[in-house]
């Protein structure tokens, strides 16, 4: 690997394959620098340290960062999605979030730099961002918040037929809402005195997410972009609605890649109102395919991202978290 | 120029975590000390110790920390305190409330906040043997905020919101004498129509103990001996801590606000020794010359003081130093003024001692009495022609004096007059 220990692809130690053996010690001082955390945040960071197995890992961060949150606000990690704002949703300040990180650092034994927290802005940030480096795997690329304005400009789907007013897209997936105004016009007629989102709908909200992933969260090939006016529905299954959706409730949509080979693209996707569950649809595909891009792929917050090194194997970030 | 008047007060001391304890144990002459575990031990010669009841924050985590239920604080504002920040901040909520202020008065551009202390000699010590041993990662990011010189301001300026003037004052044991000062001056420049004083020291084995290099701490073992100023046998003073914070309000104020001051703040004055670094002025020249300039500012001649509440610590120098300061600025002989030191009672607070002796005077002026000077069995000949009151007296003083000296001959004289 050649000198380059500033990106951040380098700077990423793996966690020893073989961790070392686990001294009561070592117990007692991962038990005393848990001590606000709950039993379980401690049970998971003990199972963590004992076997590292990267999956006793969330459970760990979540319990670190619920032990940094005012109490008044842990009932909204207790139910959180990956897209928990840890800013605006918890009220954590760069201070906290580097008590966060000096916490993980060490009940973890990671080493995490400064540069690699600026981009942290949810909880699945941070966990997605532990994730890789307990995995020895490249950072994701951080998250990004689209605004509606954003979303019109870059989406083939206009009103009155848009069904997203905010989404924020990373490497992993993306997450949007849209509130039922009422004002929809098939709401007109679906049903009679009795305004009911369609499912159908809520199913193309989803696809529409979908879409806006592939746009701005997917990584293209060099020289490539995925083609806006090239991407089309072609078949979904496992789809359930759990709940009726009328004007006035806001649904917090949720998509994930599982799937992704040219030209076809397998996502799961969900919907919610506040804690219920809404939808529930197991595989949305949609076709794509990539035109020449003038100007290199937009990259997510303009972060210099180096280009995928054929070479050395390196894997894009996309493919590493979906074959994770 | 505005006229500046005391309207609130709150105390976490010695003597009582509340204006009311702190009246009755000043009237009653009770003191604050007690046999201080941390010095129990043989290497450790002084024993005594001005202890802070109700509040343990003997932890390096402000989280390990406990105080009285009746205040609540996040941990986003105590996780950056040191011990005194929280004595501090217990202090100026029971002072807000005092003065009957609204968060409108005091988050606004016309309210500051002087501080003083003296750092935190525990959390500086933890945080750099931290840094030194296990590397800046581990180091915590708010390491610095609490811990040094300024940790006080910096904090209740952000827990509280200010936005008008805000400064921390280093002068040692004048340094909160020095703050009150320059907040009179903020008001009666007309630049701030309210300024909090604030004093703070953490009074723990590390804060204290490093005056034992000095040979400057009393060496007695009975708590009701160890702080005697002006007595022959005093042998160094007793150290303490707390917080302490003086609400000023300019005259605009008192009278849009309708409340009822303990007192004006009415002029002040300061000066130098020019002579040692810690030891002071043989004569206390600086003291001398500070509480004539404070008396010319203010246009009052020596006998129209009433009191006078003295720095003296109980160290053999210093109190006979202000003892001929005061001769030379009062006179020889006389009954004007009753002179007494209520850290007889307290102990010295260091940078918090101007502060705190500011709201023992504006509690005596309200409630009509003069403590009296604790302790005192045999009186330093070198203090006889002074009135110094031994049991206290009942009546308010109408003008008083409060002298402040720290390191390097810095001297501070305030007074303040009944309303």
């Amino acid at each position: 690997m050649p000198e380059s220990a500033q990106s951040n692809v380098s700077s990423n130690k793996p966690f020893p394959l073989t961790p070392k053996p686990f001294a009561p010690d070592d117990e007692a001082a991962l038990r005393e620098a848990l001590k606000r955390c709950s039993p379980s945040t401690f049970e998971a960071a003990v199972q963590f340290r004992k076997t590292g197995n990267a999956d006793h890992m969330p459970a760990v961060v979540i319990g670190v960062i619920e032990r940094f949150v005012e109490p008044d606000l842990r009932a909204k990690l207790k139910d959180a999605d990956d897209d928990l704002r840890l800013i605006e949703d918890l009220g954590i300040d760069s201070l906290t979030m580097m008590e966060i990180v000096i916490l993980v650092e060490d009940v973890l034994q990671l080493t995490i730099n400064n540069d690699e927290l600026r981009n942290l802005r949810t909880v699945g940030d941070v966990k997605t961002f532990i994730d890789c480096k307990i995995r020895g795997l490249p950072l994701p690329r951080p998250t990004k918040f689209l605004p509606i304005e954003h979303i019109g400009a870059v989406m083939p789907v206009q009103p009155p037929f848009l069904f997203l007013n905010e989404a924020s897209v990373s490497s992993t997936g993306a997450n949007g809402k849209y509130k039922i105004t009422g004002q929809e016009f098939f709401l007109q007629g679906h049903f009679k005195d009795n305004p009911v989102m369609p499912a159908s709908i809520m199913l193309e909200a989803l696809g529409q997410l979908a879409v806006l992933f592939l746009l701005e969260g997917s990584p293209a090939e060099p020289g490539k972009a995925i083609g806006a006016n090239t991407i089309y529905f072609t078949g979904c299954e496992g789809v359930r609605a759990h709940r009726m959706c009328k004007p006035g409730d806001i649904l917090t949509l949720s998509i994930k890649p599982k799937r992704m080979k040219m030209p076809l693209a397998t996502f799961e996707g969900a919907i919610r109102v506040g804690q219920e569950k809404a939808v529930i649809a197991e595989d949305i595909t949609l076709t794509f395919a990539y035109v020449e891009s003038a100007v290199a792929p937009a990259m997510i917050n303009g972060a210099a991202q180096p280009a995928p090194d054929s070479e050395n194997g390196a894997n894009p970030p996309l493919r590493v978290a979906i074959n994770a | 120029m505005p006229r500046v008047f005391i309207t609130g007060l709150g105390f976490v001391t010695s003597i009582g975590n509340d204006a009311a304890t702190v009246a009755a144990n000043l009237r009653a002459l009770r003191h604050g000390f007690e046999l201080y575990p941390p010095f129990q031990k043989p290497e450790i010669a002084c024993k005594v110790v001005g202890t802070i009841k109700g509040f343990s924050t003997d932890s390096v985590d402000p989280e390990d920390w406990t105080f009285p239920a009746a205040y609540e604080i996040k941990r986003e504002t105590i996780r950056s305190m040191a011990p005194h920040g929280l004595f501090a901040h217990c202090a100026f909520l029971q002072a807000v409330a005092d003065a009957r202020l609204g968060e409108a008065d005091i988050s606004n551009r016309n309210t500051g906040l002087y501080a003083a202390s003296g750092g935190s000699p525990m959390l500086t010590y933890f945080h750099h043997d931290r840094l030194l041993k296990l590397g800046p990662a581990r180091c915590s990011p708010l390491g610095i905020v609490a811990s040094i010189v300024g940790t006080l301001n910096f904090n209740l300026v952000a827990a509280f919101r200010i936005q008008g003037a805000s400064c921390g004052f280093s002068s040692a044991c004048a340094s909160s004498a020095h703050a009150a000062a320059y907040a009179f001056d903020e008001i009666s420049l007309g630049r701030q129509a309210r300024m909090f004083v604030v004093g703070g020291e953490d009074g723990n084995r590390d804060a204290i103990l490093p005056f034992a290099g000095m040979r400057t701490l009393s060496l007695q073992t009975d708590p009701d001996l160890a702080s005697r100023p002006f007595d022959v046998a005093r042998d160094g003073f007793v150290g303490t801590g707390g917080g302490v914070v003086v609400v000023l309000e300019s005259e605009a104020e008192v009278a849009r606000r309708g409340v009822a001051p303990y007192c004006e703040l009415v002029a002040w004055g300061q000066a130098s020794d020019g002579y040692n670094v810690a030891i002071s002025h043989p004569d206390g020249a600086g003291s001398q010359l500070a509480m004539e300039k404070a008396l010319a500012s203010a246009r009052m001649a020596p006998g129209d003081v009433d009191y006078v509440n003295a720095h003296a610590t109980s160290t053999l120098i210093g109190d006979v130093s202000e003892a001929r300061a005061l001769k030379s600025v009062f006179g020889e002989k006389g009954d004007r003024p009753a002179i007494s030191s209520t850290k007889a009672l307290t102990g010295h607070g260091l940078s918090l001692a101007g502060a705190m002796e500011v709201g023992f005077c504006a509690l005596a002026m309200r409630e009509g009495f003069i403590p009296g000077s604790a302790h005192i069995s045999n009186l330093d000949p070198a203090c006889e022609g002074l009135n110094i009151v031994r049991t206290t007296r009942a009546g308010a003083p109408r003008v008083v004096l409060k002298n402040s000296s720290g390191f390097g001959g810095a001297n501070v004289a305030l007074i303040l007059r009944g309303t």
